[in-house]
């Protein structure tokens, strides 16, 4: 199992020695970024870093006159070492089919993957790598880890994202008050849950996160049994990153045996998402 | 040239039967499992096989729902499900899920297959993906512009269907869990909370709230027609009936007009005045002509009524007696001006000068929803089953 890591800032040499892969947005077709990277950018990466695994996200909804634009850096990237495209409009994978494109495709339809039969249908399409959805439980992903053809990429420390809009929230926000923007983030809380969410403006639209850092560190053992091929970690918002992949590389290599790994990353926090929890949708009346 | 469809909502049985009265071309329904709506009623399977036959009498359709995102456990049992959605004579299925389409597009290739919304597409090339896989139609994102869709239309020749009135989601379509954190309520499998119409506290400022106005194009539907559109679809399976009444008379009478070439700005304002008056939300046109800004949210607290127009439901008509026999839902007095319309078009105005209790009692005052009362009309005009009665002033 194998660590990918998506980082939150642009010089990425410190992550090299402890991370197998990197996953960098792509400036101007990825979404939910704090940092991107322009094709130019990604291409030295490539080439300076050639023991380290690049993934492209380019995973903004697509409209129509994006296309052209992203049929070149489709055919750009085919021709670099890149170890595949995180996507979340099907245009990309419509685009691999009709360009009959080398490059791998990761299906990350965030909130979507959910299931072993669509992700076996995604691989039977040429997608070779699933991201799993964060709001399944880790029953489901292990099941699906173990019985799908598809590789699958399990999101285990982040700063969740659980929406993302067309739509300009924050600036909104402000104009209604009639005020001046001062940060496109807003920190906002629910009051009957009592959390607090952030509202992050980009170029295309608003993000929404849950303000809490997803602790899935008491998991990785199970992930690494069921055959996950790599585990995600999302530096943004959280502390010691370096550190923490460090030692999460350590102990992976180390067959996920050493407990004391799990017991000091307890100082992430108790919130471990979908792990162990299961959504319901019908409400008792 | 193929009329466009006008695609209504329905609940339940009834409202099926009121809609389509009312001038739907094809209604879309849930059923029991798979659909998006979970704490909706619902249709069982009879009275899936029930709707279809009453709509297809009528040479109209009946689409069902399948457009939860599945889980592993979903799977079970879902194709004897569709089989029997398909024996009970259904028309389409609007499905999200891809493997779920070529399930359905193996196994029964004669039903088709309407790509849901909960996909957000929003680009030719996803037709394209979508075409391959047998998809029959594209029910498009909500944030694709009317220059957009005219594209998408002349790339691919896809029947596309385009959300024209109702509720709007603050994100993309399948691309928000807000509901799933807060309420724990999984909003890709039926459960959404509607978390975006929440308020949340910001520290030392206004609340931050991001509920979106109602979605109505009413004004734009030749432009939607002459760009190509297949499907006008109207949001809403969990409204009354009265409000389907009227959104999709007032839709069939605009669509209609158009063709006719005798809708002008006069009548347009009136239909849309009409609109207005089952609305409890203020309306938008959001991405149709280009980016959604402020106007289209509601930032300083909702502005939302309820509506007390609905006066009752015509149950029958006594044409010796003159007496209208209606199930009453707002309180209305003798000497209101009334609107009695009917599901083919009619509309009567008229003072209410004599009214009865269900014991024939003369009384002055209708005052207790879900009671019989009749109400004394001179007419000639043909008063159906479904016809419906509103308060125009007291």
């Amino acid at each position: 199992m194998k660590i990918l890591v998506e980082p939150n800032k642009k010089d990425i040499s410190c992550y090299v020695s402890n991370c197998d892969a990197l996953l960098l947005g792509l400036k101007n077709f990825s979404v939910l970024n704090t940092v991107s990277f322009s094709l130019e950018e990604i291409k030295d990466i490539v080439n300076k870093y050639s023991d380290l695994e690049i993934f492209v996200k380019i995973d903004k909804n697509l409209f129509d006159n994006d296309l052209d634009l992203v049929k070149d850096i489709l055919l750009q990237l085919d021709k670099l070492r890149i170890a595949g495209v995180f996507f979340y409009d099907l245009a990309i994978l419509q685009f691999k089919q009709e360009l009959s494109l080398k490059l791998s495709l990761v299906w990350s339809q965030t909130h979507m993957v959910t299931n072993m039969k669509t992700c076996d249908y995604y691989y039977d399409q040429g997608v070779s790598f699933a991201l799993l959805s964060k709001e399944i439980t880790l029953e489901e992903i292990v099941d699906i880890s173990k019985k799908s053809k598809i590789k699958s990429i399990v999101e285990v420390v982040s700063l969740p994202s659980v929406g993302y809009s067309r739509r300009k929230l924050v600036h909104n926000y402000y104009e209604d008050l009639g005020e001046e923007e001062v940060s496109p983030v807003l920190s906002v809380l629910e009051k009957i849950t009592n959390k607090k969410y952030l509202v992050k403006e980009e170029d295309f639209g608003t993000g929404f996160y849950l303000d809490e850092v997803l602790n899935g560190t008491g998991v990785i053992k199970s992930l690494y049994e069921a055959g996950v091929e790599y585990i995600l970690f999302r530096e943004e918002g959280v502390s010691d990153f370096l550190l923490l992949i460090e030692d999460s590389k350590k102990y992976i290599n180390g067959g996920c045996l050493d407990t004391s790994f799990v017991e000091k990353y307890k100082k992430l926090g108790d919130s471990t998402g979908f792990f162990f929890k299961k959504t319901i949708y019908r409400v008792k009346k | 040239m193929k009329r466009i469809e006008l695609l209504s909502p329905a609940g339940d049985i009834e409202r099926l039967k009121v809609t389509l009265l009312y001038g739907a071309d094809a209604v879309y329904i849930g059923g029991e499992k798979y659909g998006l709506r979970a704490n909706a009623t619902n249709f069982t399977l009879d009275e899936i096989k029930e709707g279809c036959s009453f709509a297809h009498k009528l040479g109209k359709k009946v689409y069902l729902t399948l457009n939860i995102v599945f889980h592993n456990e979903d799977m079970e049992g879902v194709y004897d499900y569709i089989s029997a959605v398909v024996d009970a004579g259904i028309d389409a299925f609007i499905v999200s899920d891809p493997f779920i389409i070529s399930y359905i597009k193996n196994n029964h290739p004669n039903v088709e297959v309407h790509l849901s919304t909960q996909n957000s597409t929003t680009n030719y090339k996803t037709v394209e993906f979508f075409q391959k896989q047998g998809v029959d139609r594209v029910v498009l994102a909500r944030e694709v512009s009317l220059e957009e869709m005219r594209e998408i239309y002349n790339k691919t020749k896809i029947d596309l269907e385009v959300f024209i009135h109702g509720a709007m989601c603050t994100c993309f379509s399948g691309r928000c869990a807000l509901s799933n954190y807060v309420t724990n309520r999984d909003a890709n499998r039926g459960g959404c909370a509607q978390v975006c119409r929440f308020t949340f506290g910001v520290e030392g400022k206004k609340d931050f709230t991001f509920a979106t106005k109602d979605n109505n194009l009413a004004a734009y539907i030749g432009n939607l027609i002459e760009a190509g559109v297949t499907s006008l679809k109207v949001e809403g399976r969990m409204r009354s009936l009265y409000y389907l009444a009227t959104v999709i008379g007032t839709y069939r009478e605009i669509i209609d007009r158009y063709y006719d070439s005798t809708l002008n700005d006069d009548i347009l304002k009136v239909l849309e005045e009409r609109l207005a008056r089952v609305s409890n939300r203020e309306v938008s046109t959001h991405y149709l002509l280009g980016e959604a800004s402020a106007k289209d949210q509601y930032y300083t607290g909702r502005n939302e009524a309820s509506n007390q127009d609905y006066l009752g439901q015509v149950i029958s008509y006594d044409k010796s007696n003159k007496l209208v026999k209606i199930y009453e839902r707002n309180y209305f007095i003798v000497g209101d001006t009334v609107e009695l319309f009917t599901p083919k078009g009619d509309r009567l105005s008229f003072m209410v000068k004599k009214l009865y209790d269900e014991d024939m009692n003369l009384i002055d005052v209708a005052r207790h929803p879900d009671n019989i009362y009749y109400i004394y009309l001179d007419t000639e005009v043909e008063i159906e089953e479904y016809s419906m009665i509103r308060l125009l002033h007291h």
